[in-house]
């Protein structure tokens, strides 16, 4: 399922190095009046927050959902479509100083957040 | 009584030290693993896999970016060692290092003609953010982490700072052992199952841990205070324990 369709993005994001200066990717789904919004996190490992980078959203057979920019606090959001969400989303994150952190949103993580 | 017979009694006795115990399924939770953790929680003597009971803790908690939350009532009781202890799945909803601790009820050793309340904690990573790493909880007794208590290579070292109410304790002594699960080894003396470092005048203890697995280490001090047993004033022995996993080092 949606780990074998990320596969290639994992591999990826896995096979570079471990850098002193990681980006780390959370993302989850938050419930708000104007339906399911997704939040996304960055923060470098020394707990710094990226302030410019780009957000890219797969879904789970690797097709491009969207692009966002990063907010000045680190932070993406954009609404849940649960059709493109239904098998999981990969959320990769792309500092501008080209740093790469990636997080999976599992089916069941989005249906937590619902 | 002969001296084959006190022998026999002096072998029966475990030579190793008590410890409270929060071992997690893995101190370092990558997303692949997934979105909990497993605890168990025992009192015990480590090195031997000599478990002892522990009664219902006075207190169970999780803090996470300084926030405490109580988990007291969500413990499961379990045998742990062959004695009860309990066992917690706690569900990791946001990275960063989230700090689990126990305050026992004081507990009566005979032996030792006192009280013993070891206050234990566990520090464990989620989702690859080390943010809070060295938090200090505020117990009345705790190693407060200088060297991040997960992550460490067998070989390491590890450092910490006894504190008792709040200040550090200069030349603590502080008890190490490792936890041998399924008596993976074996001390060529009774001395080496517990080893011992004195901290120094700042409180600040080090220790090189010689293997990969999960080390205890508890700083022992008295209570300024007696309780009562059987209408006599005891002493009551306080430790601060943290467990720390080290790795081990992998060639290619």
């Amino acid at each position: 399922m949606i780990r074998t369709c990320l596969a290639a993005i994992l591999t990826l994001a896995l096979s570079g190095p471990a850098l002193a200066h990681r980006v780390n990717v959370f993302a989850s789904v938050e419930a708000t009046d104007a339906g399911d919004v997704v939040v996304v996190e960055a923060k470098f490992s020394t707990g710094r927050i990226p302030t410019l980078g780009e957000v890219r959203v797969e879904d789970a057979d690797g097709n491009l959902i969207g692009t966002h920019a990063l907010q000045d606090d680190g932070t993406a959001r954009f609404p849940l479509d649960p059709v493109a969400a239904s098998g999981g989303m990969a959320i990769t994150v792309t500092t501008d100083d080209d740093h790469e952190g990636y997080w999976i949103l599992t089916p069941t993580d989005i249906a937590g957040g619902s | 009584m002969t001296r084959l017979a006190i022998l026999a009694l002096l072998a029966a006795t475990p030579a190793a030290a008590h410890y409270g115990m929060i071992i997690p399924s893995d101190p370092m939770i990558s997303q692949e693993d997934g979105r909990s953790v497993d605890l168990t929680i025992s009192f015990s003597h480590p090195f031997e896999e000599d478990g002892m009971i522990l009664e219902r803790p006075q207190a169970f908690s999780v803090t996470h970016e300084g926030e405490a939350t109580d988990l007291l009532g969500d413990l499961s009781e379990a045998t742990v060692m062959d004695e009860p202890g309990y066992t917690l799945t706690y569900g990791l909803d946001r990275p960063g290092t989230h700090v689990f601790a126990m305050t026992p009820v004081p507990y009566w050793e005979p032996a030792e003609d006192a009280f013993i309340q070891h206050f234990t904690k566990t520090y464990v990573s989620a989702y690859g953010d080390d943010e809070g790493w060295d938090a200090e909880l505020g117990l009345r007794t705790e190693i407060v982490p200088l060297t991040k208590p997960f992550g460490l290579w067998a070989g390491n070292v590890f450092q910490g700072i006894v504190h008792l109410d709040g200040a550090p304790v200069p030349f603590a002594e502080v008890e190490v052992e490792f936890y041998n699960k399924g008596q993976q080894t074996s001390a060529p003396s009774d001395l080496m199952i517990t080893q011992t470092v004195k901290a120094d005048g700042n409180g600040v203890f080090t220790y090189a841990a010689p293997s990969a697995g999960w080390w205890g280490f508890a700083a022992l001090n008295t209570a300024p205070e007696t309780m009562d047993y059987e209408g006599e004033d005891k002493a009551v022995e306080l430790g601060a324990v943290i467990w720390v996993r080290f790795e081990e080092w992998i060639t290619r």
